[in-house]
């Protein structure tokens, strides 16, 4: 498999966002809080998702879906589209809470709460569609999904070699209610309408909707 | 009081930008990524305020017991926004004051 024949597209998006003011400055506004440690945290989880928040508001999709749904060939790539989210203070914590818990916490806060239901609503997956989506419109899933972040329910890239996807959570200690909880989790990690809408915007066959 | 450059005397003093890799400032970062840099250039030979019509003037005439009386720069009054990238072991810095936004001849 030809490893150098193509270049790093994560590393063209992130050049691309550098080159932009706007996408410059918000960048910067994330990265900062996102890798200042406080004195006895990693950093200050709460003002780090304020501003990644602020940065998929402000920034215009091409910039930011640009670093964070890039198509990548090789590890170094998506090594560095995990990195788009400074998941060491964004994403993971000590514990990994139960799914169905994470759940009731984001339930409880306003913007989690209507982010997480229009995740549910433009990502439904359906198998018999043309682009396996209920909704038949990328667009509107990706920007469903990058909604997440910057809540507690904020997903990243769980591997390497896929576009498997997760929030911080996984479903030990579910008791009776496992069922539901691989059912919550596989909407993330396991959804092909998600998967074809990173892909296409990757690839930029769905260009006319961006 | 930054656009004074290019309405008044020192039409000299501009800001100009050069597109850069990171690597290009030597400031010891390994990493791919990209920038613009913004600077300021030009002369600020026209005096601009009575104190330095008189160091002029005080020179010329050798009044001076030093000559090392530095006349106006050309120099940034206003910085760029902060610049972030990620290096090649995934580490994330943040360059601060590192590129012009407005030029003066102060």
């Amino acid at each position: 498999e030809p490893v150098l024949s193509k270049g790093n597209d994560c590393l063209d998006a992130a050049k691309a966002c550098n080159l932009n003011d706007t996408c410059k400055r918000f960048r910067s506004a994330y990265i900062t809080p996102c890798t200042s440690s406080t004195s006895n945290e990693i950093c200050n989880k709460r003002k780090c998702h304020k501003a990644l928040r602020l940065f998929f508001d402000k920034v215009p999709p091409k910039y930011s879906y640009g670093m964070l749904f890039c198509s990548c060939r090789d590890v170094a790539c998506t090594e560095r589209r995990r990195q788009t989210i400074v998941p060491v203070c964004s994403y993971e914590d000590r514990e990994k809470p139960n799914c169905l818990n994470l759940q009731v916490t984001c339930k409880k806060r306003y913007v989690c709460r209507s982010r997480l239901a229009d995740f549910f609503t433009n990502c439904q997956p359906e198998p018999r569609s043309v682009s396996s989506c209920l909704k038949e419109n990328y667009a509107h899933c990706l920007l469903a999904y990058s909604g997440l972040i910057g809540t507690v329910m904020t997903p990243n890239y769980i591997d390497s070699n896929s576009l498997s996807v997760a929030p911080w959570c996984d479903c030990s200690n579910s008791g009776n209610n496992i069922e539901e909880c691989m059912k919550f989790l596989n909407f993330f990690q396991d959804n092909i309408c998600l998967k074809n809408a990173i892909q296409a915007f990757g690839n930029g066959t769905d260009v006319n909707v961006w | 009081k930054g656009r004074r450059n290019q309405k008044g005397k020192n039409r000299g003093c501009v800001l100009t930008e050069v597109h850069l890799n990171v690597t290009d400032l030597d400031l010891g970062y390994e990493t791919k990524e990209e920038l613009i840099f913004r600077y300021c250039s030009g002369s600020c030979d026209a005096a601009e305020t009575t104190y330095d019509k008189i160091l002029k003037n005080l020179t010329r005439k050798k009044k001076l017991v030093t000559d090392k009386v530095r006349q106006a720069c050309c120099r940034p009054t206003a910085f760029d926004d902060d610049l972030s990238f990620l290096d090649d072991n995934l580490v994330y810095h943040i360059l601060k004051k590192h590129s012009a936004k407005r030029c003066g001849c102060v």
